[in-house]
């Protein structure tokens, strides 16, 4: 028994060396801090940090039961590891011996492991939030009081409508004017009958003494967002031709951090409780702005280091006035009006040469980068792959745009055909020995409700009208057995939907290895070149692949890998959040059953309803 | 082209074509592609097919006289004109209907719309039905 005692204590006794080596090894190879045998004064706790949610507060007390004084904390964001620093070796040996493998700060009361170390690592003052706030951008703290706040939260709930809950990662609510996110703009024709409540009055006198400096006119746009923690927002710039400068936003029941970028720079703002923020000028046009979706925020502590703080439900209300014309301003990087010349004109070439430009940079191209093409397609996507083996055997199930016929086989329990305009990729479907035909997705040759199943991944993206994306869909429909399913897969214009980038972003090997100036400049140069293949009169944007798109419509180079390395220009509309629920519901004979971002494309799972 | 495969095809599409189904069904070369006998999934897939499509592919004749004899003997004896009851009993016609369903491989030949006369060709077992913009 004494034996097998000692057998379990010296068992403990290596599990902990081992994980103290292997948490040792990870911060070395991250920011080359050196362990020491010895006491030293910098002592590195292992396995808690930021990143899963230790706060500065947390660290601090528990260091100050082991009778060890501490003069310095150094938390990273990211890491789930950090730095504690003291003045004598004593106060470090006091800490060391009180909390290696003693203090239950982990996530869920997991055990700390500490080690010294021979000093801090290089990046540890370098601190984000020190960087000047965005031009035009202001916070005014406490510009409610609390029971102003209740009466707020109070006054929009009032009108008896529920939120409209219609947004992935938020519940949404508009007064005013609705703001449609599928064209990511307002109807000025067609207010709605609940203005901003009354209430919200006492917000503006305030305004007006504090915030004098700006030309600015009485909001008559409100948009209600409720994050429950964990909910976010993606990067987006409000659109310059549908609002003016500027724009308030008033935060209620919680604190949170919101990003602002411009290219490679990311500004982080505290967004505190009953606090408004103003954005006008360049934060207005020339910066994006986000809430990433996280349980907790990192934000400086009290003694000039870094914390964590816990979000709460938070209801942020969103002035602001419509603009009923072209936007003026002199950000054109993210200007709507600046970027299409008129959007107008745009969707107006884009409809007059549709057929020609899908010919031509949809057709044609699929034609010739057939082989190459096919030989980067081969896994199934895991949730189109569900979504087939979720049908009866025996059913009948059609690819819109099969492409190589990878779906085809994937449940061998279904009658499975496939259908593609690219005879070069039927033609490898085929010799797999798949059920293929050669059709257009416009006009689909297969009797009307005859087909149990539908999918069609990656296809009417490729169509350069809305109409056309429409009548995509609804030849799907017509297809459909009442009581039929059909899965559309379409990319996504935001590629980092929760901050996570899509494998899309992800395999960008330049940005991942932080791009120097002179491959930039290269990239900028090939892309000015090929800009210039394109007809004049189709004035389309080419896309840097492995980077988030910048417009809808653009096209999408494809380099083939031979000798030549011809690269090929691939006509995409990238899909807008909601925007292929909006294609959809616009089918009174179909009703959406569900609908998910996977990897950068909007999904939409719908069903033919009986008749 | 399985016949399977053809029995949902149609011409509808075309500019003024009503039904457009069956497709008139031409061979010039064909394959017979040994597959497993699965007796339920053909009498459950019945249900989704077109009768007449699958009687009207029995008794087409191929082009090539050596490949008709052979054609003819194979199929269109044991194709009755109208789907029989309790078909799932009758599991020699069940391996028939296998056979014409998913063993046939049509190589060369076309279709034709049975309103316009309208043109399909198939080609290295791919039937190509794109229409031209004019015709929709």
């Amino acid at each position: 028994m004494h034996v097998e005692q000692q057998q379990q204590k010296v068992n403990k006794a290596k599990k902990v060396d081992k994980k103290q080596r292997r948490c040792l090894a990870i911060i070395k190879s991250d920011c080359e801090v050196i362990p020491s045998e010895d006491p030293t004064t910098y002592l590195a706790i292992l396995n808690v940090g930021l990143s899963n949610g230790l706060t500065e507060e947390c660290l601090l007390q528990a260091a100050a039961g082991t009778g060890g004084k501490v003069t310095e904390v150094v938390m990273l964001p990211g890491k789930s590891y950090c730095f504690l620093v003291c003045d004598t070796l004593e106060d470090a040996q006091a800490i060391y011996q009180g909390m290696h493998n003693v203090s239950n700060i982990g996530q869920q009361g997991a055990v700390a492991y500490l080690s010294y170390v021979m000093g801090l690592p290089a990046l540890a003052r370098k601190n984000d939030w020190n960087r000047p706030l965005p031009s035009g951008l202001l916070v005014l703290p406490d510009f409610v009081s609390e029971e102003e706040e209740l009466m707020l939260l109070r006054s929009i709930s009032e009108d008896g409508r529920a939120s409209e809950g219609s947004l992935k990662h938020r519940n949404v609510k508009h007064f005013g004017f609705e703001f449609l996110y599928g064209v990511n703009n307002v109807d000025p024709a067609k207010p709605l009958e609940q203005s901003i409540p009354s209430a919200c009055d006492i917000l503006w006198p305030r305004l007006e003494s504090s915030a004098s400096k700006w030309d600015w006119s009485t909001p008559d746009q409100l948009t209600v967002n409720e994050y429950e923690p964990g909910h976010g927002i993606p990067p987006h710039v409000d659109t310059h031709s549908a609002f003016l400068d500027p724009i308030l936003s008033l935060s209620l029941q919680s604190d949170v951090v919101m990003d602002f970028r411009r290219g490679e720079e990311l500004v982080q703002v505290r967004l505190p409780r009953r606090s408004l923020l103003i954005m006008s000028g360049e934060s207005r046009y020339d910066w994006t702005h986000g809430i990433r979706p996280k349980h907790i925020d990192v934000v400086p502590s009290a003694s000039g280091g870094l914390t964590t703080q816990a979000r709460g439900k938070r209801t942020s209300l969103t002035f602001r006035r419509l603009r009923r014309g072209p936007c003026s301003c002199s950000y054109p990087t993210l200007c709507d009006t600046r970027q299409t010349k008129a959007p107008e004109e745009l969707s107006l070439t884009l409809a007059a040469q549709a057929v020609s430009l899908e010919q031509r940079n949809v057709h044609e191209v699929y034609d010739k980068i057939a082989v190459h093409f096919s030989e980067t397609r081969h896994s199934p996507w895991p949730q189109v792959a569900d979504f087939l083996n979720s049908f009866h055997p025996q059913s009948v199930v059609l690819d819109v745009g099969c492409g190589n016929g990878k779906y085809l086989g994937c449940n061998p329990q279904l009658l499975a055909i496939g259908c593609d305009r690219a005879q070069g990729l039927l033609a490898v479907g085929r010799q797999k020995g798949q059920n293929v035909f050669r059709c257009d997705c416009l006009s689909v040759p297969v009797r009307s409700a005859s087909i149990d199943g539908c999918i069609s991944i990656a296809v009417i993206h490729h169509l350069a009208t809305g109409e056309r994306r429409l009548a995509a869909l609804r030849e799907m429909a017509r297809l459909l057995r009442p009581g039929g399913r059909a899965l559309v897969y379409v990319w996504a214009k935001d590629q980092r939907k929760n901050d996570k980038k899509s494998a899309y972003l992800r395999q960008n090997k330049a940005v991942n290895k932080e791009r120097t100036t002179e491959q930039e400049q290269r990239q900028k140069q090939q892309q000015q070149q090929l800009e210039q293949q394109v007809p004049n009169d189709t004035p389309l944007p080419v896309h840097t692949n492995r980077t988030e798109f910048q417009q809808q419509d653009v096209l999408v180079p494809w380099k083939t890998k031979d000798e030549q390395k011809t690269t090929f220009l691939r006509y995409y509309h990238v899909f807008e959040e909601q925007e292929l629920e909006n294609l959809v519901s616009q089918l009174p004979e179909v009703r959406i059953v569900r609908s998910y971002y996977d990897q950068g494309n909007h999904c939409v799972i719908f069903e033919k309803k009986d008749k | 082209m399985k016949l399977s495969t053809y029995n949902f095809l149609t011409s509808m599409a075309i500019k003024g074509v009503k039904v457009g189904f069956p497709l008139k069904l031409t061979i010039n070369k064909k394959e017979v592609v040994e597959t497993e006998f699965n007796p339920t999934f053909v009498e459950r897939l019945l249900p989704k097919l077109d009768w007449s499509a699958i009687y009207g592919a029995a008794q087409v004749n191929p082009s090539d006289m050596r490949q008709k004899m052979s054609f003819q003997a194979e199929l269109t004896e044991d194709i009755p004109a109208v789907q029989p009851e309790n078909i799932g009993e009758n599991e020699a016609l069940l391996q028939k209907l296998h056979h014409l369903l998913f063993e046939i491989d049509v190589l060369e030949g076309q279709l034709e719309c049975p309103e316009t006369g309208r043109v399909f060709p198939i080609t290295d077992g791919i039937p190509n039905m794109l229409l031209n913009e004019d015709e929709v």
